[in-house]
């Protein structure tokens, strides 16, 4: 529970920081348009993760439907962007976000209104669902705002040097606000406000006897992670040059809850770690495999179960644990890394065969054949009725469980 | 004497049942004010009530004949009464020296720091590290709350308490659950901070009451039997009957 308030090396960490945001900033020098792409998207998820936490992790308020506030940020960049093709007024692409910003503060205040009213742990969550439910029922009856069914869409003005039709250009404009908002986010939790919003999570009632009223303490960061949420919504709405509603489905409001306990939400930056790995993992795995979405819930019932702190913290603690031991500590991490992934590749090579086999293609060609055709897993053809090829799966599983269970003991601290 | 703090024939029904049955009360400015009576006889509900944490089903509460009672406790707060709770609230996972700061903040009318920084806001922290030494916490200052020994969290309430900075100061069981020395050192600590404001004292303990109390009321089933000094309490015939008779030989 308790915050690392002084980990043995902050400095050391502050370094590595900057290091990796430099090492992403130089990104386009380096990756193709498609990985750019699809950090970008990291990137808002991230974004939106660390405006989520702002809300639940740290002010202690549980929210259930902020895409509600993705899916209004996007819509006013949109919109915004719509009004400066159209001649109606000029601003820049770089300042698009700020369109974002205001329509979540707005919403989020608004909402927080509501919200805040007289509920408190599963009400709240409950009422900001139905928000956010509420706006998603009614957007596609109001084709002038919302666009219907199909959406709105727009394109990227140039600016100065910036024409934003290469994908490195809105890489990098995602990048610098992410980055900007992080460290705002991050300031805001050490203002004395966020101190207070704080102890709001800490013990709610306790403060009216300190002499302050509880209802704005919680309406103003509801107003503010809404604020950094729409700004998210802007960015994806100038990534992929559309809005649609299905933003306000609660895909959005799930994933972003998702991505904040796998990485952790007693990390400022462990939301945002959770949902880069969550988003790339997601592009990597959809491409590879139909059943990408199963093995998303293995990693987080996985996660859950043994790391329920999160990414962030299980690899900070690792670190210090190698920093601390040495050689030893090391070895114990990587021999528990090679076991974890002995088990994943076992369960993906068993589910992939069973699956494949289960398609109506399969199917076909074995009525047709009568043959059992064997199946590429790993670039490697596996005939599924040998017995070879399940004790490859179910071996890997067997080694990595004894694996764990011989060197894991320290792993998963309980909470 | 003027009263500071006065309830008028507060009444507080809970569905059915009545909790405090047209209960008066008059504290006196810079007394300390005991209040004693066996469990369930709506002490705490009484404490809820002064503070806004409850609204009376109908009487009224005046602080300096400024009517408090139907004020949210917020409000009541920065009218000047200050309170601790029975059960310790405080922030467990925040250290003893934020909380402190977050119970300075609002005199310091920070309730919504937005724009500044928590180590910038000089005032602000001067004030809470004062505080933290008044309840001698000073060496646990950067401790999570949630790590102080049972003593040292109840001396924190205490100081979180005085952080608002109301002069008029009511203690929920201060002492409750602790051992005699640890009970004699919060008294001898009550009195040094306590010094000049007004104090009401919700006590269970006898020793300490008699020790610290200026004057002791006795409430019994939602009703004040009894307001005077120490001596005439203990002396008192329907005190003793009601209240004293059944627990203090325990005592």
């Amino acid at each position: 529970m308790l915050a690392k308030a002084s980990r043995s090396s902050g400095k050391g960490y502050a370094i590595a920081l900057t290091a990796i945001i430099a090492l992403l900033a130089l990104g386009p020098f380096y990756l193709s348009d498609a990985w750019l792409g699809v950090l970008g998207k990291a990137y808002i998820a991230a974004l939106f993760a660390l405006s989520f936490n702002l809300l639940s992790g740290q002010a202690g308020m549980l929210s259930f439907g902020h895409s509600a506030y993705l899916g209004v940020g996007a819509f006013a960049a949109i919109h915004v962007m719509k009004a400066v093709q159209a001649g109606l007024f000029w601003l820049p692409t770089p300042f698009i976000p700020l369109s974002g910003a205001l329509a979540g503060v707005l919403a989020g205040g608004i909402a927080g209104i509501f919200a805040c009213q007289r509920s408190s742990g599963v009400y709240f969550a409950m009422v900001t669902l139905a928000i956010s439910e509420l706006i998603h029922t009614i957007a596609p009856n109001i084709q002038e705002l919302f666009g219907g069914e199909t959406g709105i869409s727009s394109y990227r003005a140039a600016f100065l040097a910036f024409n934003f039709g290469r994908e490195s250009h809105v890489y990098t404009l995602i990048l610098i606000w992410t980055v900007i908002c992080a460290i705002v986010m991050w300031l805001f939790a050490r203002t004395l406000f966020g101190r207070l919003a704080m102890a709001l999570r800490e013990n709610e009632g306790r403060l009216p006897a300190l002499g302050f009223n509880v209802y704005w303490t919680k309406v103003v960061p509801f107003a503010i992670s809404g604020m950094f949420a729409g700004i998210a919504g802007a960015l994806l709405s100038i990534a992929t040059e559309s809005a649609n509603y299905s933003l306000f489905s609660v895909d959005a409001s799930t994933a972003v809850v998702l991505h904040t306990f796998i990485g952790g939400s007693s990390l400022f930056l462990g939301p945002a770690i959770g949902a880069i790995i969550m988003t790339v993992f997601g592009y990597a795995a959809s491409d590879a495999t139909r059943s990408w979405l199963l093995y998303q819930g293995l990693i987080f019932i996985a996660l859950m179960l043994s790391a329920p702190r999160g990414i962030a913290l299980l690899a900070l603690d690792t670190i210090d644990d190698i920093a601390d031991r040495g050689a030893r500590a090391l070895l114990r991490a990587l021999l528990i890394v090679v076991a974890v992934l002995l088990i994943a590749m076992g369960i993906v090579m068993a589910f992939e065969i069973v699956t494949q086999i289960l398609t109506t293609e399969y199917q076909l060609a074995h009525t047709q054949t009568g043959r059992w055709n064997s199946i590429s897993v790993y670039r490697v053809k596996w005939d599924p009725l040998s017995p070879f090829t399940w004790l490859v799966a179910i071996g890997s599983v067997v080694v990595g469980v004894l694996a764990l269970r011989r060197y894991g003991q320290r792993t998963g601290p309980a909470p | 004497m003027s009263a500071v703090l006065e309830a008028r024939n507060l009444v507080k029904n809970f569905g059915e049942s009545c909790i405090i049955r047209g209960l008066s009360l008059s504290v006196h400015e810079g007394e300390k004010h005991a209040v004693i009576g066996p469990n369930g006889a709506g002490k705490s509900t009484l404490f809820n009530l002064l503070t806004g944490y409850l609204h009376p089903t109908s009487g009224e509460v005046f602080l300096r004949e400024k009517k408090i009672s139907g004020l949210p406790p917020h409000l009541v707060n920065r009218a000047g009464i200050s309170r601790s709770f029975q059960i310790t609230a405080i922030f467990p996972a925040m250290s003893v020296f934020e909380n402190v700061r977050i119970a300075v903040m609002a005199k310091h009318g920070s309730r919504f720091g937005l724009f500044r920084l928590a180590t910038r806001a000089r005032k602000i922290n001067e004030d809470a590290w004062h505080l933290v030494e008044r309840v001698r916490l000073t060496k646990v200052a950067q401790k999570p709350a949630g790590d102080l020994t049972y003593s040292e969290q109840r001396a924190l309430e205490i100081g979180m308490a005085l952080g608002p900075g109301g002069d008029v100061l009511l203690l929920d069981e201060p002492t409750a659950g602790m051992s005699r020395d640890e009970a004699a050192y919060t008294v001898e600590l009550i009195r040094e901070v306590t010094s000049g404001k007004t104090l009401i004292v919700i006590e269970h303990d006898m020793s300490v009451v008699f020790s610290l109390a200026d004057r002791i009321s006795v409430l019994v089933y939602g009703e004040i039997v009894a307001t005077d000094a120490p001596q005439a309490i203990r002396a008192n015939q329907r005190v003793q009957e009601a209240y004293l008779g059944e627990d203090h030989g325990a005592a």
